[in-house]
Parts: C-alpha cells; structure tokens; sequence
C-alpha cells in the first residue's frame, strides 16, 4: 500500500520531482542560488507569466484555451501608459488597461459560445484575436516604445518590491478557492468536464464559458499593466509568445488539457517551477539559446506523462469495472 | 468425438477481491447460435474476453475442435478461429471497407496488391449476399453495413466461432430483418455463433441454445424451445418474478404542461398535447420520428421556433435548458454517456449538479451536505456504489443510469422527460425504474416518457403519443393501446 502511494506520488508529480532534482543540484553547485533574495527575485520575475497562467487555467479547465492572453498583455500596458502620459488619473488609466483585457476576453467567449465551439474552436478564435490585438497594440505608438512620464503613486506600486508577488498569490488564492469550493467552479469543471451534459442538466452554459474568457482576458491586462508598471514604459510586443509560457506553466503544473479538473494552485507550482528552472539555468552558465531547448523538453515531458497517467487511469478503471 | 466445437471446462477467474467467473463449464455445439445471457455484472464480458484472448484464465480449460487451446490477445484468437464482434464496433472510419476488412494483413509480396484486397472484400460481401463498393470508407456506412463489415472481417479468418455482443443494440427495426438472415446463412455454412443479448425476444427468435449466468456462475442451460421467456427471467434474476412491469395506480389529474402548435425547423410540425398531473404519458414512434427533438424543444435544449407551452395554464418562453429547468422541468436524456454524465467524476458531483444551490450555505459548496444527499439517493435508488465518491466509469450500465434519475429527482422538478430511460440495461435495474417512474407520479409528478421498446412504453403509460416524421399522427388510450394499433399509426 505504501509502496502503491509512493508510485502515485511519483506519478502525479514527476515533472515536478525532476525539477526539484534539478534545483538541489544547482544549489549544491552554486551556494547563491537557495538564497531568499535569489528566490523572492524568481517570484518577482514569475508573477506577470503567473497571473495571466490563473486565468489560462479557468480557460483549459473550462474545456477551452485563449491564446490571445500575450498580444492582450502588450495592449493593456500600452493603453495603460497612453492614458498615463495623457495626464489620465492612474487609477482610471490602469482600469482602461484592465477594461481592454475583458473587452478581448468578452468578444473571445462571445465568439467562441455563439458557435458552440469546443477546445478547437477556442484555439482558432483565440489565435485570430491574438493577430488582430497584436497589431492593434502597435498602432498609437507605429511600434515604439512608450517611456512612462511617471515616477511614483499607485501605478508605479504595483510592479515594485513584493507587489507582483502579492498579488499573484493572492489572486491565485481567490480563484483556487472559487474553483474548489463554490457552484461556479463545479459548473466550471462540468462544462469542461463534458459540455454537453452540462447544458442538458439546466446550466446556462453560454454567460460561464464567457466569463472564462473574460477572467483570462482581465488577468492578461492586469499582467500587462503590472509589467509595464515594473519597468515604466511600455512595449507594444511586450507580451509576444506570451501565451506558451503561460500555457507551460499551467501544463507543468499539471491541470489536463483536456479540461474538467485542474487547480490554479497547481498553476502557481508550474509557474514557479519554470521560473526557478530558468534561473538555475542562468546561474549554471546556460545560454538563452540551450535553455529554449531545454524548457521545450520539459514541456514536451509535462505532457507525456499528463496522457500516460490518464490511459494507466483508463487501464486501472477497467480493471476495477469488473467489481462494480 | 464429440460435437462440441468449444469447450470452457471449469473457467474461474479471480480479479484480486473478487471472484468474476467461478468454475463455468460451457460447451458450444458445432453450427449453432448460442445464447449467452445475464444481467450487468453476471460475468458475460468476462468469460467473453477470456474467449477472444483479452483476459487468460485463473484456472480452467479452452478447447477449441478438441484441442487445447492457449490464447495470446485477441489477434491470435482471431487467427485461431474465434473472432469477437464488439457492440461498439473496431472499425476505423476514414479507411475503405476493404482496408477494414483486411487490416495488418496487406496481401502481396513487398507491396500492397489493392486489385486482391479489393476483390477479396467484395468477395467475402457478396458470400453474405449484399453488394456494396467495398472502396468506400466505412465512416459512410449504416449501422447495419457496418456490421456486415464486421462480419466480413471474421470470415476472412476462417472464423469458426463469431462472438457477437449486443449486435441488434443500434439496429433499426427494419436492419434487424435484414440482420437475421444473415446470421442464420453464417449457421447454415458451419459457422457457430454465440450471441450475447439483453432482448429475450431475439434469443427465441433464433438461437438454439440458451446458457445463462449470474454472480459469476453459470445458472443454467438448455435447448431455446424447451424454456420459456418465464424460466429465463427467473435464471437471470436469480427470483420469480411476478411481472415484466408493475402495475399503474395512479389517476391523472389537471393538466400541468399543455403544448400548443409547436413546430422547429423541418423536423417538428405542428405538435400539440398535454400532460396531466401524475400522468405517464408515452411517446411511441421509429427512430427518427423526432421524439428526442420534441422532448429537448420542450426543455429548451433546441427552442422551438412556433408555438407555445403553457406550464399550468401560465403561458412560459423557455429558450434555454436553464429556462428549462427553472420552469420545472427536467431531461432525463437519451444517452447517458454522452449528454447524461461527466463519466469521470463522482457520483455525488453528478447528482448534485441541477440543484447545487441546495448544497452550499453562503458561496460555499458543503461538502458534508453534498454527502447527505449522495447518500439519500443511492439508498432510495438501490444505487450500487462502492462509496458516493466513486467514479461513474466504474459503475454498471444500471446504476449510472440511476445517477441520471437522482439528479433530476434531486433537482426537484415536476415534469420529468424520460427518453429512453431504459436502454441497455438489465432487467432488475429496469422494473426497479418502473416503480421508480410509480412513486414519481404518485408523489404528484408527471412525466413524458420517450421509449423505442413498444412493451415498455405500451405497459407504463397511461396514455400514449404515436410520433411520424415531426407529428403527432394519432393518440391511443386504454384498449386502444397495442403494438398494432402503433404500427398502423406509423405505417400510415
């Protein structure tokens, strides 16, 4: 029995054991690496790509995807620091960042449940909306860079010290909890689950999924407004491929693609675990170059074993049918 | 010599825990059909699977043709003779039938000779007696061509033995007409089938031979025509029982849902009923008749497009499943894998699921209130589950069905849609849904039930609705109510 429990640990976490395998030995080569500094700086470096992966994972859990979270993140900082410099109030220049996230977000779900579409669907709507805002981000600045003309206040808070850190943990938090405890998670993991079952059992199928994309939408701006706010400025492809490394992190962390159950907990996990790769990489001398190749891996493993586990799942639930 | 062509001597299989086959001696004759019956659970699929090479026994014999016989996967018991149709059949969609037929087994030397496959298909068709283009890809075929395929594909390994498991399950009324035959030429040619069925019907219609089995053992066996669909029943249940259905108690009372012209795109016109209070009223008709569009029209599934319902005399606009449902009615739906269930979570998520308000106390879903629910209905459904937290996958065919009807029981509405509420399941689980259907109603229910098995539907209403091509063509009542007075409404 404890040897069934030590296998079903090793199995559910594995990606996540390889990794910490990989932090022991970095740590073991290089003394700086383990330090709280060091790390509170992986979280910092983390939390953008962290909190857009929250909403990613209400998305795939959902029983959809949104590729167009990385052009969003480019958008809302660029709208964000446009209104700034205009002389806008920071509280309502960062709400119009925010708004321009859920807006995409809106015209994603509205799009995507008008068709009935599923995770194929999703991909292909997301993915043209992630062209189109894309090149909506460069229009006001021809697709230059914007300096922030501002130096501190609300705005300039929210990418410093342990802010990002904060907030993405706290959000984190508060989905999680939503998505465990509440009717609107268990509705979630039911549309994702089996969309069709979900509507023939009187759910409003069509106001959730759009609230999905509106929630990865708004957390994409958010992300933005907070990386722009890190660095004072903004860059209309500030948020380019984006999405992989979000989509990674929820993958790493180990939510199934193919939706109906995860955690954004987990996410956070997957998450962190890139970030702390990524730097242990950097800190073993590893060029960016090798270190794409490397995450790319990782990736491609997270996933073997994401449908290795579900088909011995399968085997195993067979098996047992013969009790029942 | 004997003249058995199969032998399992003695087939016990252990599963760790459980015992799924203990000590079965089955011995199939030369040539014959063979029934092998059983409710969910008796041990069919098992001893099946050990017969087709899935599973190898814990102990016990095969013979096959008087020798031993070891099996490695279903393959090498294809090669040795014993081919397995599968109710959901093994057939790729994209590929011709020819491909189908002949798959793995590229004839020729170095290459794929296509002129050989193609004229061996056609070939192995046409010895069943149809003719079809035998390059066409299987996804465009009936149900019924497929199992030709299917059948195509065993005689291409000399099959001596075909297993088929629940072959007239997706058939149409008319298919089956055709099916029959066939089988009774592959019996004719020397061909021994053993047929698995739930529908007695057809084991009288043309099997020979009948084993039964239940909790693993075998219960019995004898020549078809010296038993009786009585005997049968009792076997299966392990019971006398004293009717297929129980009787109906309850006197409709006002009428609660009235339906007035209702029509939808081509497959509905013009429709018009009501439903009374503590009503069944059945709804009769072919595959195809647009019983399942009439019932999700009304749920809100797929709205209507003219007409109006009235829920006690009030006038509703119902345009989705919420609607639906907010105006007390519910779906039990056709097909439990796919629009019922999400199979791979837990009995409780699934129940609670339509009425999950009832279930939390502020934003919060109360796990211990979840529980008392879960719990109240798998006791007043008989639901067996190893525990409420079970995944659906594990369950049977019977007690995932159960879970559909505590979701709408639970959910606490007054009309209940039942399509189909009692495909593929056994017997036991069936009567136990009838007088399930009998509390229902009178608790003050009423309930619409959609069904394809005439008996059924024929038995369990109180009035009922014959549907042809999108309308209702005629109402049958008390005497009124028989197959024949059915057909002739559908015929025309």
């Amino acid at each position: 029995m404890n040897q069934k429990r030590f296998i079903d640990v090793v199995r559910n976490n594995g990606i996540i054991l390889v990794i910490l395998l990989l932090i022991i030995v970095t740590g073991i080569i290089e003394r700086n690496f383990l330090t709280f500094n060091n790390l509170l700086n992986v979280l910092r470096q983390v939390a953008v790509v962290g909190i857009v992966a929250c909403g990613m994972t209400y998305c795939i859990i959902g029983g959809a995807f949104d590729l167009s979270v990385g052009s969003v993140v480019s958008l809302a900082g660029v709208i964000t620091i446009l209104n700034i410099n205009a002389g806008v109030n920071e509280y309502i220049a960062v709400l119009y960042g925010l708004m321009a996230g859920v807006g995409v977000g809106v015209i994603n779900g509205v799009l995507i449940s008008l068709i009935d579409g599923r995770s194929g669907e999703a991909f292909i709507v997301t993915y043209g909306m992630q062209v189109v805002v894309a090149s909506i981000a460069l229009f006001p600045s021809n697709g230059l860079f914007i300096a922030g003309r501002v130096s501190e206040g609300f705005f300039k808070s929210l990418g410093q010290g342990v802010m990002p850190i904060i907030i993405f943990l706290g959000i984190a938090a508060i989905m999680e909890f939503s998505l465990k405890k509440t009717k609107y998670g268990r509705v979630m993991c039911f549309i994702g689950g089996n969309m069709d079952v979900a509507k023939m059992s009187g759910i409003n199928i069509k106001l959730n999924r759009i609230s999905y994309f509106a929630i990865s939408g708004l957390l994409a701006g958010l992300g933005g407004v907070v990386l722009c706010s890190r660095v004072t400025s903004s860059n209309p492809t500030a948020g380019l491929n984006y999405e992989m490394d979000v989509i990674a992190a929820v993958v790493v962390g180990g939510t199934e693609m193919s939706g109906g159950s995860g955690s954004v907990m987990r996410t956070v996990i997957g998450a962190v675990i890139m970030g702390v790769m990524s730097n242990a990489l950097n800190i073993l001398g590893i060029t960016a170059y090798h270190q794409q190749v490397v995450k790319g891996i990782i990736i491609l493993i997270a996933v073997a074993m994401d449908i290795l586990n579900k088909q011995l799942k399968l085997k195993e639930m067979a098996h047992d049918k013969v009790f029942a | 010599m004997n003249d058995y062509v199969l032998e399992m001597n003695g087939i016990t299989k252990v599963f760790p825990g459980v015992v799924a086959l203990d000590d079965v001696t089955l011995k199939v004759k030369r040539g014959v059909i063979h029934a092998l019956i059983g409710e969910n659970g008796a041990g069919k699929s098992t001893l099946m699977k050990v017969l087709n090479g899935v599973y190898t026994q814990t102990s016990g014999s095969l013979i096959l043709e008087g020798k031993e016989l070891e099996l490695h996967g279903v393959r090498d018991a294809q090669e040795k003779g014993i081919s397995t149709i599968f109710q959901e059949f093994n057939l790729i969609n994209s590929l011709s039938v020819a491909e189908n037929i002949f798959l793995g087994r590229y004839l020729g030397k170095g290459h794929i000779d296509w002129k050989k496959i193609n004229a061996n298909a056609k070939k192995l068709i046409e010895s069943l007696g149809f003719n079809f283009d035998v390059t066409k890809p299987v996804g465009r075929l009936s149900t019924a061509e497929k199992q030709l395929v299917e059948i195509a594909k065993a005689l291409s390994y000399q099959a001596k033995i075909i297993v088929m498991d629940e072959p007239t399950s997706s058939l149409t009324k008319n298919e089956i007409e055709i099916f029959f035959p066939i089988i009774k030429k592959l019996k004719e040619d020397g061909i021994t089938i053993i047929y698995i069925s739930h529908k007695l019907d057809e084991i009288f219609q043309i099997c020979d031979m009948v084993s039964v089995l239940r909790d693993g053992k075998l219960v019995g066996e004898s020549f078809v025509k010296d038993t009786s669909r009585e005997k049968i029943i009792e076997m299966m249940v392990g019971r006398a029982m004293d009717a297929e259905y129980p009787p109906r108690t309850v006197k409709p009372g006002e009428t609660v849902l009235s339906v007035k012209n209702l029509s939808r795109g081509s497959t509905l016109n013009n429709i018009s009923f009501d439903l009374r209070q503590g009503e069944i009223l059945g709804i009769a008709g072919l595959v195809g008749a647009g019983r399942t569009e009439l019932a999700e029209a009304i749920f809100g599934a797929d709205p209507l497009d003219k007409g109006s319902i009235e829920i006690y005399g009030k006038p509703v606009s119902i345009r989705s499943t919420r609607e639906g449902k907010m105006n007390s009615i519910g779906m039990v739906t056709e097909d439990r894998k796919e629009t019922g269930l999400v199979l791979d979570t837990t009995v409780t998520k699934n129940i609670t699921i339509t009425k999950l308000d009832a279930v939390k106390k502020g934003p919060i879903i109360r796990k211990g209130m979840e529980a008392k629910v879960a719990n109240e209905y798998v006791e007043k459904l008989n639901i067996r589950t190893p525990s409420i937290y079970q995944t659906l996958l594990n369950l049977s065919g019977g007690n995932q069905q159960k879970v559909v009807l505590a979701k709408w029981l639970f959910s606490d509405v007054e009309i209940m849609i039942f399509d189909e509420p009692t495909r593929g399941i056994d017997i036991g689980a069936k009567y136990e849904i009838y007088c399930l259907m009998n509390t229902l109603t009178e608790q003050g229910k009423s309930i619409i039930m959609i069904s394809s098995e005439l008996p059924e539907v024929l038995s369990m209403s109180d009035r009922l609705l014959v549907m042809h091509k999108g309308e209702i063509k005629g109402e049958l009542t008390g005497q009124d109510m028989t197959g024949d007075k059915v057909m002739e409404l559908v015929i025309e």
